[in-house]
């Protein structure tokens, strides 16, 4: 019998022994990869090496940054062929993305650099937005650099470090904010009563993305910020037609502020070039899901969805990241046309609701052990619709289609029926024969119809495998626990044994 | 004091949603539109035969049908509306008017309609997408949407009248009824109080709860009674207090406060008198829904407004209630698992405390508060606090 995956992973932090054996071709190019990254690493850190080393020692966030590479063998984990090359392609080019916005970010800090008069011009250039808002609208500015605010402190961290909202959530419980809202929100809530948001920006949009608790961790980092600060009122109802009108005054008022702030006049035909770089990415994305779909799905994991929210977020209107998707794409056709499926898939699985931060690769090891394959995610399956560059009142109904549909919120807002009818409609289109629904405990807007759920399912007979996790908050649910509801259902229910039992119970809860 | 006219019988309205003022409403015709937020503006639910009806679930106990299909995260209010309307408890609703301003308030009523729990074959619902910060095009936004989701089925559906004339004889009635309880909350400010508390806690909610024509009638002769009320001789009074927060009908809440001598001088939380309870203006020349829409818009005082002046606002609003009214301190209540009260909490007895020097303390409640012994406790240690601050500053503590 062969060694055990878990086996080869120190207990307590899950560190692997070695690197995968993967196959000659794979291990090498896994390794390539690697350095490739390290070498971004390395450019980034030694540009700016005082910059970067006071940040380290200013930011208790900045820590997570140091094991990227350890969290992307984590995404990267029992990957092989055109899965393993996008998954790598997509991650490094997220590091060369996200170390060149730290450069800019660091360069213009006033925590860093007080009285700076360099950093005080560059900030005149910096319009942050709230991290759930798509980049896009910022397009229009591109003399400024439009950068979500929350992404880098927080979202990023919590992805690449478990441990690391646990300090920022436990100073906001500290502050009297009750345990039970969602650790997102409590987490940037946490960063502004810690001052540990960088100084940066001339003018903030805020949204109230996703969710009640974002629109209310909203008020508290603006007192905290103390930017000049507009909330972008996104509507909710937003399959409806009549609500658009006020979602596009939204935006133009945005405009309006931001040009004030930036000083700067609105470039529409820059906003067009991105909106038709965006339509691009977006293309890449069906062509993605469109190869899913088939017997021999290439593109799933977590890099998948990490890459995805990304580039809505980040990156979106970027023609590098255009290249990336079109490069990825070559390699996943590639491997489709020719038939090959490197991985042993036992259930095709659609993954419902908010993926785990605290557990970012939790797919890998669905597919590792059990065999359960995720082809399709929700929180993949968002800003769909392409934007008609035609006028510049079309484009600012696409964006603002955009905003509606943007992540976490596309299914949990708009009505019941887009997060319940959604899921059995994509379990069909994606030749699916289980479910794994994430119960995550502090959303309340799916938390409140969990019922129709079950419900559904045992009327359609399709098999449901519930998994409590509480977003980026390990200390409620820990990647153990999440993993002990799997084990349980498919050993009670499905009465299957694992595919690779080392990994069925191993103890990760010091891991990054 | 001796009791106050009608008292008993407003606590029997209390006992259930479908009340005996719901049933004659239903029975004379009526058509009842259930609502739960002050987005929905009350005036326009009470347009011809239509007559609204804030829900409660009073009497509420196990929640365990309700922790099974929205889970045991959500807030008890939302919980407990879920769980009456699977017992059967508010088949007597035509129409629910529902706002998606809170995503657990709004999963209620979508839960209710995919389950289909209103065993009452005309039964609709709507709801609306509402701004959360006041702009000229979010108000004609707002106005729209109350358009499009209740007033049309209403007419549409219902046949109620939703005419100009319709909707200003409401806001008339709706007037009538705030002018009453604007009389009663200055009654408030007395020195020593002819009204308690607890009283006016019951007259709140039986004004949410009941069709106001029928309920008008007993709340003109219960406020010629408080005109010529006699006070207590002696303020019994340990502290005066403003309380602030999220959804709260069960008078329990105000009982404990009583119990402990704690006198609320002003309701600033959701069921409460303020806002709700002033009359709205209207002109001549502009349509009524509009200017109905725009006052419940600009008045709201929902923490889900995120722009930095309405934040200052409900600030202000609870500072200068607090003067106003005379409180020696503010308590801020929440509703447990309640997001936007849980932040607006944490965030406002802080800086109420120490950017406007009001004593203030927080608490997060159940749902229904009867009986609980530890609100008891931390308000009477919040009452004692006072009464310290009181002495120090050379007044009397009782």
């Amino acid at each position: 019998m062969s060694k055990g995956i878990a086996e080869n992973l120190h207990p307590g932090t899950a560190i692997e022994k070695h690197r995968r054996w993967r196959g000659l071709k794979d291990t090498a190019y896994d390794y390539g990869q690697w350095c490739r990254l390290w070498g971004i690493l390395l450019k980034w850190a030694l540009a700016h090496p005082a910059q970067n080393v006071k940040a380290v020692f200013r930011y208790r966030w900045m820590f997570s940054y140091l094991t990227v590479p350890s969290f992307f063998d984590r995404l990267c984990a029992g990957q092989r062929g055109a899965g393993l090359r996008a998954a790598r392609n997509n991650l490094n080019y997220l590091a060369s993305d996200v170390t060149e916005t730290l450069t800019t970010i660091f360069s213009a800090d006033l925590h860093l650099h007080p009285g700076s008069k360099k950093a005080e011009a560059l900030n005149k250039q910096i319009i942050c937005v709230d991290e759930l808002l798509p980049a896009l609208i910022g397009k229009g500015f591109p003399n400024c650099k439009t950068i979500l605010l929350q992404e880098y402190p927080m979202y990023l961290p919590s992805l690449i470090n478990q441990h690391s909202p646990v300090h920022y959530i436990g100073q906001t419980e500290l502050h009297g904010l009750p345990a039970d809202v969602c650790p997102l929100p409590s987490f940037e809530a946490g960063l502004a009563i810690e001052d540990d948001f960088p100084k940066i920006g001339c003018c903030m949009l805020t949204s109230n993305m996703p969710c009640d608790g974002s629109i209310m961790t909203s008020m508290l980092q603006d007192r905290r910020i103390g930017l000049p600060t507009q909330p972008l009122n996104i509507p909710l109802r937003w399959k409806r037609e009549e609500v658009q009108e006020y979602a596009v005054a939204e935006l133009l008022s945005a405009i309006e502020f931001l040009e004030k702030y930036t000083g700067e006049k609105y470039d529409w035909d820059a906003l067009k070039e991105a909106c038709e770089i965006w339509n691009e990415q977006n293309k890449a994305k069906f062509e993605k899901w469109e190869l899913n779909r088939t017997q021999l799905p290439p593109h799933t994991g977590s890099s998948a969805w990490l890459y995805r929210i990304f580039e809505h977020q980040a990156v979106c209107g970027e023609p590098k990241a255009l290249k990336n998707d079109r490069k990825v794409n070559k390699l996943l056709q590639k491997q489709v046309a020719a038939g090959i499926c490197p991985k042993t898939i036992r259930h095709r699985a659609v993954l419902w609701n908010t993926p785990c931060n605290n557990y970012a690769n939790f797919n890998n090891w669905l597919l590792e052990c059990w065999g359960i394959d995720s082809v399709c995610e929700m929180i993949d399956l968002h800003g769909t619709e392409l934007i008609d560059t035609g006028t510049h009142e079309s484009m600012l109904y696409g964006i603002a289609r955009m905003y509606q549909t943007s992540t976490m919120r596309a299914h949990t807002k708009g009505g019941y029926e887009l997060m319940l009818d959604g899921l059995w409609e994509k379990y069909d289109e994606f030749n699916a024969d289980m479910v794994i629904l994430f119960d995550q405990i502090s959303c309340k807007g799916v938390g409140a119809i969990s019922g129709l759920f079950e419900e559904g399912a045992r009327q359609r007979n399709i098999r449901l495998c519930t998994v409590r996790q509480d977003l980026m908050d390990p200390t409620s649910i820990s990647r153990r626990e999440m993993r002990n509801d799997v084990n349980i259902f498919m050993q009670t229910v499905m009465n299957e044994t694992p595919l690779d039992p080392s990994l069925v119970t191993f103890d990760d809860d010091e891991s990054w | 004091m001796k009791d106050l006219k009608h008292i008993r019988f407003y606590e029997s309205l209390l006992e259930e949603a479908n009340n005996p003022l719901v049933r004659q409403a239903k029975e004379e015709g009526g058509v009842a539109v259930g609502y739960t937020c002050y987005y929905v503006p009350e005036p326009l639910l009470n347009c011809g035969r239509a007559f609204s009806v804030r829900l409660r679930a009073p009497n509420t106990g196990s929640l365990d049908i309700s922790q099974y299909y929205m889970s045991s995260f959500i807030c008890g209010y939302t919980r407990a509306l879920f769980e009456r309307a699977f017992e059967g408890g508010y088949n007597f609703l035509d129409f629910y008017a529902s706002s998606d301003t809170c995503q657990q308030m709004v999963r209620v009523v979508e839960n209710i309609h995919e389950l289909k729990l209103i065993d009452n074959p005309r039964f609709g619902y709507g709801i609306i997408d509402a701004p959360l910060k006041v702009s000229p095009h979010g108000t004609r936004f707002y106005t729209d949407q109350i358009r499009r989701q209740f007033m049309e089925p209403l007419a549409r559906d219902y046949g109620v009248d939703v005419s100009e004339e319709a909707i200003r004889a409401a806001v008339a009635e709706h007037n009538e009824l705030c002018a009453i309880f604007e009389e009663m909350s200055a009654l408030r400010k007395e020195t020593i109080p002819r009204i308690t508390p607890r009283e006016f806690h019951i007259l709140s909610l039986v004004s949410y709860a009941c069709p106001t024509a029928l309920l008008l009638p007993y709340l003109r002769e219960t406020l010629e009674d408080l005109r010529s009320r006699e006070p207590d001789a002696v303020d019994p009074w340990r502290a005066r207090v403003i309380v602030v927060g999220s959804e709260l009908d069960d008078y329990a809440f105000s009982e404990i406060l009583e119990n402990c001598r704690c006198y609320v001088a002003a309701d600033r939380y959701c069921f409460g008198s303020i806002p709700g309870r002033q009359p709205v203006p209207l002109t001549e020349d502009e349509p009524a829904l509009d200017q109905v829409c725009r006052f419940y818009l600009e008045t709201n005082q929902c923490p889900r407004f995120m722009s930095q002046e309405k934040v200052q606002e409900r600030r202000e609003l609870v500072a200068r209630l607090a003067k106003e009214y005379r409180a020696d301190g503010i308590i801020y209540e929440q509703a447990k698992f309640c997001d936007f009260w849980g932040y607006e909490r944490t965030l406002n007895t802080q800086v109420l405390r120490e950017e406007y020097g009001i004593p203030t303390l927080g608490i997060d409640r159940e749902y229904v508060v009867q009986g609980s012994g530890q609100l008891a406790t931390r308000i009477q240690a919040f009452v004692e606090s006072l009464e310290i601050k009181k002495i120090r500053e050379g007044g009397n503590g009782k």
